[in-house]
């Protein structure tokens, strides 16, 4: 595995009496995403606050490539993270290039003309360069803000909801930038309601209620909640099979309709050959697997998700 | 190198947005219109002679022992002492400016949430303070000097020979460029103290006002003859403006905690 470019370690922020976040621990490693999943309050912005060193967490710590983020590092460790928050951000009384640029320099670029024509390129915003970001629809402007975050060309990019409130198309659009930035092997971190998105883009997914209830790849964290099961469409009403699988060592057998969902430990063949020797016309046959929304409600609410 | 390409913004932004210089030119109109009014409009309206008015008499007094206008024929010296006595008012173009434009400056962003992207930067606090006060320093400098060419200007124009030679003098100057420059320094550390705590630019201007107040004091202390800006007076004026603004830049840079803005600000 990749040498992590951030780890947060036992991450706790208090506000008064407040706690925001609340001991959460992870690691990013390069070339992948990173998703960081909760309702809103749930401490999301503050953690990637905490990561970009604009926060203190009150215990716990940031390692950025192996360096301690302190208020004394965090200026030249800022250097190496890309930062999208949650608003454009944009002035809008200067050009779409005169905001990249003066970013450029503030990052201390060597040639920032260069790099501006380089994310402008690269995120296919060079036609509206000269326009004011006040005229440009939220999807340009969220691509004109992800290129800000990229003009220093950083290792770690940290994005706060980066597809909140765009029409799908823009949205898409901003979903392939975020993966081509991880193909190109930039450590990302996401932060979003958009469980989809998760679902699409994501390698790893973490749950944060303050706390992080779990934190894994989409399949291990279906794996740990839900019981593998086994769909199957029978060509009458699936109604009269539940009793023979029940018999043939299935533990949980539920229908609906001419679909069979079966729990338990029985093998695949095993359940085929018993319905068909039952008489069932078997027309599909499918591992059932629990929507990301499924195993996100059954972390939040373990007590309300059906099992 | 950061604070230059945040200045460069700060200025750029300005220039699209020059509604607001209008409060400081606004003053600057008056502050040149009243002298023009005084000392010739009303002269000529009346028919009656500043030098024959017993108003006057005091200051012509005062101004005719000044080696500036000692040369000057009574009349003359009335209208020197009248430009003078205006002078007082070019102070509040810069206050008045840097006011408004520190408080836009920093309100503006805080509306924009523009300031969250700047701060992720490697930009320090000093820099990026550094950067707002001269942003607003700056153009009011500049526009302080551009109306007192104009006051200089309309001096030689209407009044008498040798009255425009008179603002040169060592009051007139220290006051527009000593004092006025520090008023608008602490004006501006104040706008940005203020907009700190609130969220609209208009309670930060009204604030922030409380820094003009002195400058009609010095104006009608003069004007009832309880102080006349001497040289020793201003000096003491600007050490005073130093010593205000040295805590207000430690009240600033307190106030203006990276963490507080992110966490606090609504």
């Amino acid at each position: 595995m990749a040498t992590p470019a951030l780890i947060a370690h036992r991450l706790t922020r208090r506000f008064g009496d407040r706690v925001a976040v609340d001991g959460a621990s992870f690691e990013l490693t390069p070339g992948e995403i990173f998703a960081l999943l909760g309702p809103n309050g749930a401490g999301k912005t503050t953690t990637l606050r905490m990561l970009a060193g604009l926060i203190a967490p009150t215990s716990g710590s940031v390692q950025v490539d192996g360096a301690a983020m302190t208020p004394a590092a965090a200026p030249r460790l800022r250097q190496r993270i890309g930062f999208l928050t949650e608003a454009p951000g944009l002035w809008d009384n200067l050009t779409v290039r005169e905001n990249l640029d003066v970013y450029a320099h503030l990052y201390g670029l060597a040639d920032p003309t260069r790099a501006v024509d380089d994310v402008l390129e690269l995120f296919a915003i060079a036609d509206r360069a000269s326009e004011r970001p006040a005229r440009l629809s939220k999807g340009l402007k969220q691509r004109v803000a992800l290129a800000r975050a990229l003009v220093h060309r950083p290792a770690i990019v940290l994005l706060d909801e980066p597809t909140a409130g765009l029409d799908p198309e823009s949205a898409h659009r901003v979903r392939e930038l975020i993966v081509g930035m991880r193909d190109e092997g930039r450590a990302i971190l996401l932060c979003t309601h958009n469980l989809d998105e998760v679902e699409r883009v994501a390698n790893r997914v973490a749950v944060l209620r303050s706390r992080l209830v779990a934190s894994g790849t989409p399949g291990e964290l279906r794996q740990q909640l839900f019981a593998p099961r086994l769909r199957v469409r029978v060509a009458r009403p699936a109604q009269s099979f539940a009793g023979i699988l029940h018999a043939a060592g299935a533990s949980d057998v539920r229908t609906d309709g001419e679909w069979l969902s079966i729990a338990g430990t029985v093998p695949t063949p095993t359940i085929v050959r018993v319905l068909v020797e039952a008489g069932a016309d078997v027309e599909a046959v499918e591992r059932e697997e629990p929507s990301l929304e499924d195993v996100y409600l059954k972390l939040l609410h373990p007590e309300r998700a059906q099992a | 190198m950061r604070m230059v390409a945040l200045l460069r913004k700060e200025l750029a932004d300005e220039r699209q947005n020059l509604a607001l210089f209008v409060p400081a030119m606004i003053v600057g109109v008056v502050a040149i219109f009243l002298p023009v009014l005084v000392a010739i409009v009303i002269p000529s309206v009346t028919g009656e002679r500043l030098s024959s008015s017993s108003d006057f008499q005091i200051a012509l007094e005062m101004y005719r022992d000044q080696p500036a206008t000692r040369g000057l024929d009574p009349e003359a010296a009335i209208q020197a002492y009248l430009f003078q006595f205006f002078a007082v008012m070019l102070v509040l173009i810069p206050v008045t400016s840097s006011m408004s434009l520190a408080a836009y400056s920093v309100v503006g962003e805080k509306h924009a949430r523009t300031l969250e992207p700047l701060l992720v930067t490697p930009i320090t606090t000093f820099e990026l303070l550094g950067a707002k006060v001269l942003g607003a320093f700056i153009p009011s400098i500049v526009l302080t000097v551009a109306f007192f060419a104009l006051y200089m200007l309309l001096a030689a124009v209407f009044e008498r020979p040798g009255v425009a030679g008179t603002l040169l003098a060592s009051q007139t100057l220290g006051t527009v460029f000593l004092l006025g420059p520090l008023a608008a320094l602490a004006a501006l550390q104040m706008a940005v103290c203020v907009s700190s705590r609130v969220n609209d630019v208009r309670t930060a201007q009204q604030i922030g006002v409380l820094v003009i107040l002195p400058i009609p004091g010095l104006l009608i202390g003069q004007l009832a003859g309880a102080l006349r800006l001497t040289m020793p007076l201003i000096a003491l004026i600007a050490i005073g403006l130093l010593v205000v603004n040295a805590a207000l830049m430690w009240v600033a840079i307190a106030l203006f905690d990276r963490e507080s803005i992110l966490t606090r600000w609504k």
